[in-house]
């Protein structure tokens, strides 16, 4: 039997990789709700943003949370630079080709990577890698609990951004209408480039939080871009509120089914709720049915 | 003899909007049948009721004496009555002679049999010369022929024309006028639903027997509902 | 026509004479090409011609590769039977999978990833299904048993594969040029205006997706007689989907001759450069996927038909 203190503190630890997730996912599913495109390389992304945190660590000495400084503007950067060079390109063509081509973006990445850094798990140590602090039965540890609270700030910057700013409106009225937008005088293709790069900086942010406790390899995204899919689709896709609570939600399944079965039946367990949910609710368990 | 379609009491709605209320008409063999509307007035939703796009929420379709009401679209084409869409649905990496082609294959099963029939309908509507070009790079009365004939291949005995003429230059609509004429010839019935009132018209005034048939009401939002004008004739 | 026929008689000649030439190294890229080919057309029947933009065919391969490995291995069957039965079931779940799928109307983006879901839900009950030896995999010892598909030296192998893909290309072919290939081009165009041309769309979606799966299979089962070995981590991952959509995508979706083309580009030179004694082989490894994925973006961008395209433009 397991005790009830396991249980909380797996219940903690998915707290902690759900809001991660949550920031990834909500990053993948602007990026769709606004573009009508599925990026296949948002794990990459992620996986890009933790090679670039462990490197500025290992040669500069700089903390993770410090390089956000670094890693967030670069990453802001490489989404526009992707949005210019090659999704613009492609933001009509039908949804196959989208596949093909972020799947394309996702194989230079892990490529890339694995040409310059070869595919060896690496990690750092950081002061605060192993620490933790004993509260009641658990006990937390630092760098995660640190990497939720980034993640839960960012995503709550994100909200007011969206809801309060002129550009986050012009996201959101695009996300709805594109014609619609584009005739109230939004600049669609500026909202787009924007939200591409926003969702890109979201994926930088969650990477470079959990370089302290994570290892990194260049094949680290693809099980950030399952979760991601998951997770969108639980919120509905398009959906950030719906993504908030599909990632917590699938942080505390993680956790738990961990305790009580193997990794990989608790992957397909997932991916079985995943195909239901495509089937009976495609606008998500949290959203509501478009009429 | 009963007639070729029957419409009877059909409504639908979606959500807050009544599209259609109580709809009442029918269309008999060799008979031209106009529905005049403006936009939003439920003439494209009446045609989904009749080719099984939507199943209504009250009422019956009769088609060849048979009730259809909830049949999936292709079978109530395979019964005999074929549409053309409003906003023409080429098939955009298809060839014209493969679009037709398609339709052809609904009454034929061979490849060459139906290729046959393809280049009929194509010399028919005009666009013979244009049947190795791709549906995507087609002009709008050009998409227009092609969906007519698309629904022509089928083999229809109900030809289903939605806005043929929307869209089109003066001249235009004469040349598209004259073809429909033509393909009512043949003996095949035609329910024309159109907000260019001209056209309906002229199709019918030309047989002399305006207003007689078909009294369609198409209830739409609020207190905005309409007699739908009936136009039809006799060949 | 003619002038095509005899093209495609040369072009198979000089195939046939390949194994006369190439040493068992390129050998074995040769049939990595093929095999990569074979199965870009098989997926290129769903998605290529029917539209129906599969992600979830590694769980079609893992059917037929595991079907015949354990048919033989339990029961005695000789996998060129077992094969067939792989194709079988992989056809019924296809066909089981798609009815489901499209009752409830789920498209595009939402098929895509419910096929991905499919397989990798496949993957984690593989993982964890003690009959199959789970994670582990399954060995198949290498030996001269012809009459059941094992083979010492390469060129049985490559023949084998030849024929396949020389089989798959004719089905193509004969596909193109049947009423069910042109319902599955009018799916792939317009659901609505399919329907409204008399075809029955969900009756050609499943179709299509049963006999893809089932052609599917019978690659999976050459992967198991070929590398002998058989594991979710190999026939159940994102890999043999990716395979197949890279040769289709790159040589041209929906025809006959571009799945292949794409394939023996991408899978074969690939292998092939894996296969040279080069210094440093990982790095050439790896430097020219990173080329092919540069190449296929830039190929869907300038030419979304696929490099297939190329040629006809000119003819």
């Amino acid at each position: 039997m397991i005790g009830l203190d396991v249980v909380v503190q797996a219940l903690l630890s998915g707290l902690f990789m759900g809001s991660v997730y949550a920031l990834i996912a909500i990053g993948f599913t602007l990026v769709f709700g606004v573009t009508d495109i599925v990026n296949f390389a948002h794990g990459h992304l992620v996986m890009a943003a933790m090679f670039v945190t462990y490197f500025l660590f290992k040669t500069a000495h700089l903390d993770p949370y410090l390089s956000l400084v670094v890693v967030l503007p670069l990453f802001f950067g490489v989404g526009a630079l992707l949005y210019v060079l090659v999704i613009q390109r492609i933001v009509e063509a039908p949804h196959s080709a989208h596949m093909m081509v972020t799947l394309g973006l996702l194989l230079v990445f892990e490529n890339l990577a694995n040409l310059f850094f070869g595919g060896d798990l690496r990690g750092i140590t950081t002061k605060y890698t192993t620490s933790s602090f004993v509260m009641g039965p658990v006990a937390v540890p630092l760098a995660r609990l640190g990497a939720a609270v980034v993640s839960l700030l960012a995503v709550a910057v994100l909200g007011v951004f969206l809801a309060r700013t002129t550009l986050g409106k012009a996201i959101r009225a695009s996300a709805n209408n594109r014609e619609g937008a584009a005739l109230v005088g939004v600049n669609v293709p500026r909202v787009y480039l924007v939200s591409f790069s926003l969702g890109t900086m979201a994926a930088a942010l969650a990477g470079a939080v959990i370089v302290p406790f994570s290892l990194v390899s260049p094949f680290v995204g693809h099980e950030f871009i399952l979760k991601a899919f998951v997770i969108a689709v639980l919120g509905g896709l398009g959906s950030v509120p719906g993504a908030l609570a599909g990632g917590l939600l699938i942080g505390f399944v993680e956790a738990l089914s961990s305790l009580y079965i193997s990794a990989s039946l608790g992957n397909a367990i997932v991916f079985a709720i995943l195909i239901a949910v495509l089937l009976y609710r495609p606008w998500g368990i949290f959203g509501q049915a478009k009429v | 003899m009963s007639a070729l379609l029957a419409v009877r009491g059909v409504s639908k709605r979606f959500g807050g909007l009544q599209a259609l209320s109580n709809v009442t008409f029918g269309v008999d063999h060799r008979e031209i049948v106009g529905i005049i509307g403006p936009n939003g007035a439920g003439k494209t939703t009446l045609f989904n009721v009749i080719t099984g796009v939507y199943a209504p929420d009250l009422g019956r379709v009769e088609l060849r004496g048979m009730d259809v009401t909830g049949w999936a679209p292709h079978r109530i084409c395979r019964l005999g009555a074929a549409r053309t869409f409003q906003i023409g649905k080429p098939f955009a990496a298809l060839s014209v002679l493969q679009t037709v082609r398609i339709g052809a294959l609904n009454r034929i099963d061979s490849m060459a049999g139906a290729t046959a029939r393809a280049l009929e309908v194509l010399e028919l509507v005009g666009l013979a010369g244009k049947r190795d070009d791709l549906g995507r790079h087609l002009t709008v009365i050009e998409r227009k022929r092609l969906e007519l004939a698309r629904a022509l291949a089928t083999g229809p005995a109900l030809l289903l024309l939605d806005e043929v003429a929307a869209g089109l230059r003066p001249n235009e609509i004469q040349e598209m006028i004259a073809l429909v004429r033509r393909i009512a010839a043949g003996g095949v019935s035609v329910l024309i639903i159109e907000h260019v009132l001209e056209a309906v018209m002229r199709l019918s005034a030309r047989r002399g027997v305006p207003g007689r048939g078909l009294h369609a009401c198409l209830k739409s939002r609020a207190s905005r509902w309409r007699t739908a004008t009936c136009a039809c004739s006799t060949t | 026509m003619k002038g095509r026929l005899a093209v495609g008689v040369v072009a198979l000649g000089v195939a046939a004479a390949v194994p006369l030439v190439a040493g068992q190294h390129l050998l074995t890229a040769f049939i990595v090409a093929l095999h990569a080919a074979y199965m870009a057309l098989a997926w290129n029947v769903a998605a290529g011609y029917a539209g129906q933009f599969s992600l979830g065919h590694s769980l079609f391969y893992g059917i037929g590769a595991y079907a015949s490995t354990m048919l033989y291995l339990k029961l005695g069957l000789t996998p060129w039977v077992g094969m067939f039965a792989g194709a079988a079931l992989a056809g019924v779940v296809g066909v089981l999978l798609a009815l489901g799928v499209y009752r409830y109307n789920v498209r595009g983006i939402f098929f895509a990833l419910v096929t991905l879901g499919a397989a990798e839900v496949a993957k984690g009950l593989a993982d964890n299904w003690h009959w199959i030896k789970g994670p582990v995999g399954i060995l198949l010892t290498m030996k001269a048993a012809p009459a059941e598909f094992f083979f010492l030296r390469r060129e049985p192998y490559y023949y084998v594969a030849l024929a396949m893909v020389v089989a798959m290309v004719a089905i193509s072919l004969v596909l193109e040029r049947s009423r069910l290939g042109q319902h599955f081009l009018a799916v792939r165009e317009d659901e609505a205006a399919a329907e409204a041309s008399g075809v029955d769309t969900h009756r050609a979606k499943t179709v299509a997706i049963g006999l893809s799966a089932a052609l599917t299979a019978f690659a999976g089962s050459f992967y198991a007689q070929f590398y002998l070995y058989v594991s979710p981590e190999t026939v159940l991952t994102f890999e043999p989907q990716l395979t197949m959509m890279l040769g289709t995508m790159v040589g041209g979706a929906g025809t006959a001759l571009g799945p292949v083309l794409g394939s023996v580009l991408f899978s074969g030179l690939g292998e092939a450069l894996r296969n040279l004694p080069f210094e440093n082989t990982r790095q050439v490894v790896i430097g020219s996927k990173l080329v092919y994925a540069i190449l296929l973006i830039v190929i869907l961008i300038y030419l979304p038909g696929g490099l297939i395209t190329l040629g006809r433009r000119r003819a």
